[in-house]
């Protein structure tokens, strides 16, 4: 026995029976300022993620992860796989941002940027052309299967899948090219069965998402909002409602009561299902539904709206928001080092990869008093243009003689030339060990400096 | 949900529900709800997806293992090499030596690799000339093949198989007897001397 509760409660999840079965919620529709700049974001982050593998910076698309060649375009910058490790501050620093801006104004990320809360709003509008509002559809979950429900539902979930049909096409874009998703669309799936089998899947598991799991995700699956407690404190910006100035809830005209006149339309608009007014809880994702529904009914009865609004907890308790706080200026701190770490492993990046091994076999050879040392030089280009390298040998004694690196030697963009480089040194020269410094000068200037070390016999 | 629920202000929906679990941690106590059924349906799901899988692979081995499966594809890939690229001989190298397309490859492959010894018009400077009629290893393109396959490394040579791979050696070869004729006379020699050997005068060891 399912019984629903009539209002949300702390105690349980308003989208869990008690017998563990789901309880699919209808959210109403909220309509205001925050819900109108929500809309216009949503738009621009869906048309960024559709337009970047369109858009083409130095011949490759803005992003294009070409995992493939292991060649990771962005933003006009070529990545090679050696370059992977820069990955581990991209990453951490995104990561760190997130941290910093939970600590500075909560879950903005969940409520207006977040991939699952902007598709989710797009499949909510799909339900409201196929199905009506929210009334409307929970009549339709208890009206018995006729034709007309049957179409409706056939309407809405085939908008569903073709809207996750289109996603998962963009996102592979990302990582093949759209030229190549192009000729795998128009090929046999046979062909590309890879390819096929993930966009299959991917589309699958969106349309799951968008059709029946939605909330769970947030409240039962992502860890972020698990993080909510340890990450904020009372002087970051949350979505909350003022019990000082609702509470005691009444009627208009009840003497002594509050500006809350209980009208749950707080709750009716919720996504996930909770009564903010309950304080903050987990499951909010901060969309701010509920400040447009609240702010709403305090227009029409004629009262300041902000009874639900973005504050910090201590300013619901009617202290200042502290900006300024050992937190903040620790992460403030944190931020700038991450930075600068950042921009220094970047700068170290050539847009030429030098790699210098010595040719296997025996290290040197004596001939006729001459020492001869051989290497493989291997140039890596990463520019998506022609370059031609010239060799120099640093640090060497007069004597010092090599060939193989004669008239430059000219690599195709993004290509890679190797060259076998053979030194010689009359024996009576090499006093010691000798070390080299191996210089590689492009045609664009780029100079990249490796060590060697030339061995012989030493004479004493 | 709650961190300090009273046990003793808590009414509970039904008889069985929404009971306290006995443990406390810092006052913290748990409700012991029932877990949602699509998370419980994901659980049994993984259980029953281990059983196939253990069966499929370990308990009756119908599929293979990752290692068996990449060592199988090795086998496959080196057996389709071996059948593409036939049987080289000499009569072979000849007939490729005549390919203006062999010969392209070749080239570039010497130019990069072989040129900074034998000098890029083959005429040798450290390494000997490979156009003229002397051969230190035996004057035949087999000869050549092993030579180049296998180095001489007291010389300085490196072995190259591993590094350039059959195809490449092949085509190598190719374009060096491309500058040879079929049939004409080979001396061997015991060594070559680099023309003007030292840039300086080398004193005796």
């Amino acid at each position: 026995m399912t019984s629903l509760p009539s209002r949300p409660s702390l105690e349980s999840v308003t989208t869990i029976n008690d017998d563990g079965s789901r309880r699919f919620i209808h959210p109403a529709t909220a309509r205001g300022r925050f819900s109108h700049w929500r809309t216009i974001f949503a738009v621009a982050l869906t048309a960024i993620y559709v337009a970047l593998p369109w858009i083409k910076i130095n011949g490759n698309p803005a992003l294009f992860l070409d995992v493939a060649n292991r060649q990771f375009h962005y933003f006009g910058l070529t990545f090679l796989g050696q370059d992977i490790w820069i990955g581990f501050f991209v990453l951490s620093g995104l990561g760190f941002c997130l941290f910093y801006v939970t600590a500075l104004l909560g879950r903005v990320w969940c409520g207006w940027a977040c991939p699952q809360t902007v598709f989710l709003d797009i499949a909510r509008r799909i339900d409201g052309w196929c199905e009506g509002d929210a009334t409307a559809r929970r009549r339709l979950d208890r009206a018995p299967w006729t034709v007309g429900k049957t179409v409706r539902r056939f309407a809405k979930h085939g908008l569903y899948g073709l809207f996750s049909f289109l996603l998962t096409h963009v996102l592979l874009s990302y990582f093949v090219s759209l030229p190549r998703l192009y000729a795998m669309m128009t090929h046999a799936p046979g062909e590309n069965w890879g390819a096929f089998v993930f966009v299959f899947l991917l589309t699958a598991a969106l349309w799951f998402d968008l059709a029946w799991f939605r909330e769970q995700f947030c409240i039962v699956l992502c860890p972020y909002g698990r993080l909510q407690s340890a990450l904020i404190d009372s002087d970051s910006l949350v979505v909350g409602y003022d019990t000082k100035r609702g509470e005691p809830r009444g009627r208009k005209g009840t003497e002594g009561a509050g500006d809350c006149v209980d009208c749950l339309r707080c709750v009716q608009v919720c996504p996930t299902g909770i009564d903010i007014r309950q304080g903050l809880q987990m499951e909010c994702i901060g969309c701010t539904a509920c400040i447009d529904a609240c702010d709403t009914v305090m227009t029409k009865i004629k009262r300041p709206t902000g009874l639900i609004r973005y504050d910090s907890r201590r300013g619901f308790e009617g202290k200042p928001t502290r900006w300024l706080r050992p937190r903040t200026l620790l992460y403030t701190g944190l931020a700038l080092l991450g930075a600068i770490a950042l921009t220094a492993a970047t700068s170290t990046l050539k847009p030429v990869a030098v790699n210098l091994t010595r040719v296997t076999g025996i290290p040197y050879v004596v001939e006729g008093g001459v020492v001869r040392n051989q290497f493989l030089v291997r140039l890596q280009n990463k520019r998506n243009a022609t370059v031609t390298f010239r060799l120099e040998i640093i640090d060497g004694p007069a004597s010092l003689h090599w060939t193989g690196s004669e008239g430059g030697v000219t690599v195709t963009p993004l290509g890679e030339e190797m060259r076998t480089i053979v030194l010689t040194l009359p024996r009576a020269d090499l006093k010691a060990e000798l070390p080299l410094r191996f210089r590689v000068i492009s045609s664009d200037g780029t100079i990249v400096d490796k060590p060697g070390t030339f061995l012989g016999p030493i004479m004493p | 949900m709650t961190t300090k629920p009273d046990p003793a202000e808590h009414v509970p929906g039904e008889a069985d529900e929404d009971a306290l679990r006995p443990h406390s941690y810092d006052g913290i106590h748990e409700y012991d709800k029932r877990m949602p059924r699509w998370w419980l349906l994901t659980l049994y799901g993984s259980m029953a997806f281990s059983a196939v899988y253990w069966g499929y692979y370990h308990a009756y081995t119908i599929g293979p293992m990752p290692e068996q499966a990449l060592a199988t594809e090795m086998e496959e890939n080196a057996a389709r090499a071996a059948r593409n690229s036939g049987i080289i001989n000499d009569d072979v190298l000849w007939k490729m030596s005549l390919e203006s397309a062999v010969i392209a490859a070749g080239k570039v492959t010497f130019d990069t690799t072989c040129a900074a010894c034998h000098k890029p018009d083959l005429t040798g400077l450290i390494g000997p000339n490979l156009v003229d009629t002397q051969w230190i290893h035996g004057g035949k393109p087999m000869d050549s093949i092993k030579t180049i396959e296998e180095g001489v490394l007291a010389k300085g040579m490196p072995a190259w198989g591993a590094m350039l791979g059959k195809q490449k050696i092949n085509e190598v070869t190719a374009y060096i007897f491309s500058h040879h004729k079929t049939g004409e006379e080979v001396v061997v020699v015991p060594g070559w001397t680099p023309p003007g050997a030292a840039p300086a005068a080398a004193p005796a060891p």
